[in-house]
C-alpha cells in the first residue's frame, strides 16, 4: 500500500477501483520485474562477453528476435511476476490458479525467444487469463482494482502485439474482418467486464458507481446519535430561511445549472467555500423541481479540496462522500461515468469532488438524513421523476 | 505497400498496435456514454465525436503499418495534445489523474506512442539524393 500512497502523493483516501491491500505487493513486483529483467540482459551479456558457451547462445536468440517480439515477451514475463506476487493474498482455487498462471506466463515469455511455436499458446493463454479474471469480477469472487486493471492492460497490450504477429496464410474477406475486430471487441469486453463487475458488487465504502464513502466505524455510539440528531435539527433551524429560491439568491447562493436528467438543483455560495460544517452557512442549498416550483429539501455541505474528509459528529451517521470517476460535460451539468481504463469521451473531463454531506430536512425514507442519495421513491413522488 | 518518404519497421509496429489499444479504449467511453445520451444532449455530440475518433485512430494505425507519412504526422499531433491535456488535467485539483492505470493509460502510452513514432522515423531509410541517383 505504501507503494501506491507514494506514487499518489498527499490527500490520498482512497480512489473508485482502488487497490486492494491483498494486491499492494503487486506494485512492489511491478517496479521490481522490469530492473531484474535488465539487470540479467546486463549479466548475460558480461557472461558472452567472457565466452561462456550457453550465455554467447542465449544472446544470439535474443538479439536475433525482433523487437515487437521482445516487448510482448516482456510484458508476458511482468504479467507472471505480477501474478506470482499475488498468490499469498489470495488462497484456495484462486492461488492455484496464479501459480499456474504466472508460470505458464513465465514459461511462454522465455520461449518466445527460442521456440517458433509459442505464439498459439501464448494468445490462448492471455485471452484465457482475461476471461477467467472477468469470469472472477462478475461472478463477486474478485474485486476489480486499479492492480487488477493494470495486469489485464498489460495483458491487452501483449495480446494486441501477438496478433499483429500473426502472418495469416489465407486472406478470406471473414478471417480479415475477424483479424480487424477481434482485438477491440476483446478490449471493449474486458472494459465491460471490469464495469458490471463492480457494479454489480460494490464494496461498502462505495455507495454507488461515482461515490466514495467516508471510512467510518460500524455502529454509532450514543453521543454521535445525539450530535447527528442535533446538526439535522440546527441545519433544518437555519436554512428555513431560504425555502423562497429568491431570499437564497439575495444571500449569495447561485442557482446551479438546470438538466433534462436531474431534478434535484444545487445552489451554491462561492463566500462559505471554506467554512467547514457550519449549519448557519452550507456550501450550497438542494431544491427539488416540483409540479409546484423549487422545493427546499436540504443543505450540502463541502470541503475545500478533494480527499479532506470533513468532521462527522454523528459517526458513521453522517458519513461524507465523494463524487469520483465521473466525466463532466462542457455543455452544462450533464456526465457519465468513466471506463475502468479511466478514459472519458472526447471533451469531458474526468473529476473528483472535495467530499461532501447531504442534510436532507424532508422524511428521505429508508436511506435516512444524512444519505449521499435522496431516496428513489420521495423523489419519485416530489418530482414524478427517479 | 510503402510510398516514398514512408516508414514501416517495429517502431511503428508497436506504434500502431498501442493506437489500436487507444482506439480500443476511446470506442468504449463513446459507447459508454450513448445510454446517457438519451437524457444529456451534451453527451449526445460527444459519444458521436468520441466513437468517430477511434475510427479515425483505427485508420491512422492501420495507415501507420502500411508506412504512411501522413499518418505519422496525424497521430504525432494527437498524442502530444493528449499529452498535453493530461498535463493540464493533472495541474488542476480536481484529481484526474490518480493511480496507476489512469498513469499508465493517460501518460505512459502516449508518451511511449510518441517515442516510438519518434525512433520509427529516425529508422525510416533516408531519400537518395539527386546527385546519388546520376
Amino acid at each position: 500500500m505504501g507503494a501506491y500512497v507514494a506514487l499518489i502523493g498527499r490527500g490520498y483516501v482512497g480512489v473508485m477501483y482502488d487497490i486492494a491491500t491483498d494486491h499492494a505487493s503487486a506494485l512492489i513486483a511491478a517496479l521490481i520485474t522490469p530492473v531484474f529483467g535488465f539487470g540479467f540482459v546486463l549479466g548475460l551479456r558480461f557472461l558472452a562477453s567472457r565466452g561462456i558457451t550457453w550465455a554467447v547462445r542465449v544472446m544470439q536468440a535474443y538479439g536475433a528476435t525482433p523487437s515487437i517480439t521482445k516487448l510482448a515477451a516482456a510484458l508476458m514475463l511482468l504479467s507472471g511476476g505480477l501474478h506470482l506476487a499475488l498468490v499469498p493474498g489470495h488462497a484456495g482455487i484462486t492461488g492455484v490458479l496464479f501459480i499456474v498462471d504466472g508460470l505458464g506466463f513465465i514459461g511462454l515469455g522465455i520461449a518466445a525467444f527460442f521456440t517458433s511455436w509459442w505464439r498459439r499458446p501464448a494468445v490462448l493463454w492471455l485471452v484465457a487469463t482475461i476471461v477467467a479474471y472477468i469470469v472472477w469480477v462478475v461472478a463477486g469472487w474478485e474485486t476489480p482494482d486499479q492492480v487488477g486493471i493494470a495486469c489485464k492492460l498489460i495483458e491487452l497490450v501483449a495480446l494486441g502485439l501477438l496478433m499483429r504477429l500473426a502472418n495469416p496464410t489465407r486472406r478470406s474477406w471473414p478471417r480479415r474482418a475477424w483479424r480487424a475486430t477481434a482485438f477491440p471487441l476483446m478490449a471493449c469486453v474486458t472494459t465491460l467486464g471490469i464495469w458490471v463487475g463492480g457494479l454489480a458488487h460494490p464494496d461498502a465504502l462505495h455507495a454507488h458507481a461515482g461515490a466514495l464513502l467516508q471510512p467510518v466505524a460500524d455502529v454509532a455510539t450514543p453521543e454521535q446519535q445525539v450530535a447527528a440528531a442535533r446538526l439535522l435539527a440546527d441545519t433544518r433551524a437555519n436554512i428555513a430561511r431560504y425555502q423562497d429560491p429568491a431570499a437564497a439568491i439575495a444571500a449569495g447562493f447561485k442557482p446551479g445549472p438546470v438538466s433534462s436528467a436531474d431534478p434535484l438543483r444545487h445552489f451554491q455560495n462561492a463566500a462559505n467555500a471554506n467554512v467547514i460544517l457550519d449549519p448557519n452557512r452550507p456550501q450550497a442549498l438542494v431544491y427539488a423541481q416540483t409540479t409546484h416550483g423549487l422545493q427546499l429539501i436540504g443543505a450540502m455541505f463541502q470541503m475545500a479540496r478533494a480527499g479532506q474528509w470533513g468532521p462527522d459528529p454523528g459517526g458513521p451517521l453522517t458519513q461524507w462522500h465523494q463524487h469520483e470517476g465521473i466525466c463532466f460535460s462542457p455543455f452544462g451539468f450533464e456526465f457519465t461515468f468513466e471506463t475502468p481504463f479511466w478514459t472519458c469521451p472526447v471533451g469531458s473531463t474526468s473529476i473528483t469532488t472535495p467530499p461532501m454531506l447531504h442534510v436532507w430536512i424532508i422524511d428521505n425514507g429508508k436511506n435516512g438524513p444524512f444519505a449521499a442519495d435522496l431516496d428513489k421513491t420521495v423523489q419519485r413522488q416530489l418530482t414524478g421523476r427517479s | 505497400m510503402n510510398q516514398p518518404g514512408s516508414i514501416n519497421n517495429g517502431a511503428s509496429d508497436i506504434a500502431s498496435v498501442l493506437v489500436v489499444v487507444q482506439a480500443s479504449f476511446s470506442l468504449v467511453a463513446g459507447l459508454s456514454a450513448l445510454p446517457f445520451a438519451i437524457v444529456e444532449p451534451g453527451f449526445r455530440v460527444l459519444a458521436v465525436v468520441t466513437i468517430l475518433m477511434a475510427a479515425a485512430m483505427f485508420w491512422l494505425a492501420r495507415n501507420l503499418r502500411r508506412g504512411r507519412r501522413w499518418a505519422w504526422r496525424w497521430l504525432v499531433t494527437l498524442e502530444v495534445l493528449s499529452l498535453a491535456m493530461t498535463a493540464v488535467l493533472s495541474l488542476l485539483p480536481i484529481g484526474s489523474i490518480r493511480g496507476p492505470v489512469p498513469l499508465l493509460v493517460n501518460l505512459v502510452i502516449p508518451l511511449s506512442v510518441l517515442v516510438l513514432l519518434a525512433v520509427a522515423s529516425s529508422n525510416r531509410p533516408s531519400r537518395p539524393r539527386a546527385a546519388e541517383l546520376t
